[in-house]
């Protein structure tokens, strides 16, 4: 370089360069600084492509609309625009049923011009990410099919038949050894005669085996029987494939969120549609399923994703109930989470992390009861009624904690009546 | 001896026939409670909170949660008079605001409802920087910028009705907890002014009904 360029020259070259990259790195700030108004402020309500969400799709804008700066004029303020009598204007505001636009007067000329720019040559979308193949999913679920106690019962038969064709040959080995010593054939003994004669024979041996298999049996039989009505570890499959862990875990939405009766109702209350739509009006599409069970969300509340409106027939969706108290006894959610500050985790367990939800807790009296006699009851300080009671039920208990079963928490009326 | 044997024997297989009828009974099938004893104690003819339930003229499977009869008023219900479209939204504020007193107790609990309600796609300040705000296709405007001067009747018409991709929340608030998160999103709009002086101003006792009890 220094050869073929003078001084005077390479500075001009450096001039022309920097002022080059100045230029190149203006524009890549410039259109980053679009992208962010953009999100910040467009794409709640429109897309870059077709499909409408709150407001129309932007695909082909500059097509569409007189120019430039009735565009910079509409965003800035649409209002204003409208007043004018503008015809366009009146034209899509009609097009999509008279929706307000909000003004955006807080951002500057500069910043509009840049949208402007943004909106009539977005860059190319990205590739949308696959979802996961559903079938992980449900490959696990199929892992654990075989019952262990078949393939005993199956082991067990097979060796019974095994020994029973060992025990023909071996009787019939004896008798051709027999014949050719020239002695009289020996008369074949049933299995379940020989069985007797051993039983007959080993009285000890047997009676320890009959007590053995009769107190296996006995305890069995009596957890078993223990477990009839008891819905632990229940975890039905939904009609659709909501996962908890997804919702609660992942995205950390809170669990009154969706069962926002928990501190108002008996119940804690399954969330209608329109709970769902909230988020999924603008999320189509998941982690895990993609969106195959989104669009059972949509196909429920007659959602139309393309034109955004609800515009087709109904359609609830059968929730299969997990958690079944019976009729004969009373539990208030709003009781135990409202007044009791009980977690939702101290009865449902780790439900953030499950994909469908299971029932950790037995829901048996004896778990009810046990809870009650362990929770302390704190005070009720900006309560004076309530505040004597409890310091009334401290002397009464001196020293002892005062547990909920203090105050009749286990008194029969309390949930049975 | 033999009779007594084959009694054994058969008290055996009697045991093994119960225990493996009752053991086969365990929960292996996600799908399946177990096994009930009286199953109508489980389950009522009464009309559960949220089970479907077959009508049984029609066939219809219907949903036992439902709408009320029309023209029935809840208690503790109040007519929201402002419609839902550009002229209410207008409207609303202009004409409407918040009757709760701008005190710590309301603010405290409009915190709290906010934490439930918004704050995934809101964020914690009100950036629209949440958890889920970040996947929906563009984040919520943020409190402190495009929403500075909203005006409260506007936030109210938007919590009620939704706005743009945010869907309404009055199924899931009551109009007492929407003004409360009012109240709290203009802490968020205006961290500083806020906190001082129309605090100190309007520390009067709370108006608001006491808390319904069930």
């Amino acid at each position: 370089m220094d050869t073929i360029l003078n001084k005077p020259q390479r500075r001009f070259l450096a001039a022309i360069s920097s002022l080059f990259l100045f230029i190149i790195s203006f524009n890549s700030a410039f259109a980053a600084d679009a992208e962010k108004l953009f999100k910040q402020n467009c794409a709640v309500c429109h897309s870059l492509g077709k499909n409408k969400l709150a407001g129309p799709g932007l695909e082909g804008i500059g097509t569409r609309v007189p120019d430039d700066a009735w565009l910079a004029k509409w965003i800035k303020n649409n209002k204003e625009v409208l007043k004018s009598g503008d015809a366009y204007a009146k034209k899509i505001v009609g097009e999509n049923n008279g929706a307000e636009m909000s003004v955006f007067t807080h951002l500057s000329d500069e910043e509009i011009a840049a949208l402007v720019t943004y909106i009539k040559n977005p860059p190319q979308p990205k590739e949308a990410t696959t979802a996961k193949s559903p079938a992980a999913g449900e490959e696990k679920a199929e892992e654990k099919g075989i019952n262990p106690l078949a393939i005993l019962i199956g082991v067990i038969a097979f060796l019974i038949v095994i020994i029973g064709v060992l025990r023909g040959v071996a009787h019939s080995l004896k008798n051709i050894q027999n014949e050719r010593m020239g002695l009289p054939g020996e008369e074949a003994i049933g299995p379940w005669r020989e069985f007797k004669m051993w039983v007959v024979n080993h009285k000890t041996t047997t009676g320890v085996i009959v007590l053995f298999i009769l107190g296996t049996l006995l305890t069995e039989g009596w957890y078993a029987l223990k477990a009839i009505g008891v819905y632990e570890e229940y975890h039905p499959t939904q009609p659709i494939a909501f996962s908890h862990k997804v919702h609660a875990g992942d995205n950390a939405i809170n669990c009154q969120y969706c069962h926002s009766g928990v501190e108002k109702s008996k119940t804690a209350g399954i969330p209608s549609v329109n709970i769902c739509m909230n988020c999924h009006k603008g999320i189509s599409s998941g982690p895990n399923t993609g969106t195959t069970e989104i669009a059972k969300i949509y196909e429920a509340a007659g959602w139309d994703p393309d034109k955004a409106e609800y515009s087709k027939p109904q359609k609830p969706i059968q929730w299969v109930k997990v958690h079944n108290l019976q009729d004969f006894v009373y539990f208030s959610h709003q009781q135990h989470v409202k007044v009791g500050k009980q977690d939702c985790a101290n009865c449902h367990g780790d439900i953030k992390e499950m994909t469908t939800a299971k029932q950790v807790s037995p829901l048996t009296m004896g778990w009810c009861i046990d809870c009650h006699r362990k929770t302390e009851v704190p005070g009720m300080k900006d309560n004076p009624y309530y505040e004597s009671l409890h310091k009334k039920l401290a002397e009464k208990y001196k020293g002892q904690p005062i547990t909920v079963d203090k105050m009749g928490g286990i008194e029969c009326g309390k949930c049975h009546y | 001896m033999n009779k007594k044997v084959i009694k054994t024997v058969s008290v055996v297989g009697l045991f093994s026939c119960l225990a493996i009828g009752f053991t086969s009974c365990e929960k292996r099938d996600p799908n399946s409670p177990g096994v009930e004893f009286m199953p109508d104690m489980y389950r009522s003819p009464s009309l559960e909170s949220n089970m479907a339930y077959t009508m049984l003229e029609s066939g219809e499977i219907m949903q036992a949660n439902r709408l009320p009869v029309k023209g029935t008023v809840a208690r503790g219900y109040l007519p929201y008079v402002y419609g839902n479209d550009t002229a209410g939204y207008g409207n609303a504020g202009r004409h409407l605001h918040n009757p709760l007193p701008k005190n710590e107790t309301n603010l405290k609990q409009g915190e709290e409802l906010y934490g439930k309600f918004c704050v995934h796609c809101h964020g914690t300040s009100g950036q629209g920087d949440g958890l889920v705000g970040g996947k929906l296709p563009g984040s919520p405007p943020s409190f402190t910028g495009a929403l500075k001067n909203l005006p409260e009747g506007k936030m109210f018409h938007t919590i009620t009705y939704g706005k743009g991709l945010m869907g309404p929340h009055a199924s899931q608030l009551t109009q007492e907890e929407r003004w409360k998160v009012v109240l709290y999103i203009q802490k968020l709009q205006n961290p500083e002014g806020m906190a001082t002086a129309n605090i100190a101003a309007n520390a009067t006792p709370a108006e608001t009904k006491p808390e319904e009890k069930k």
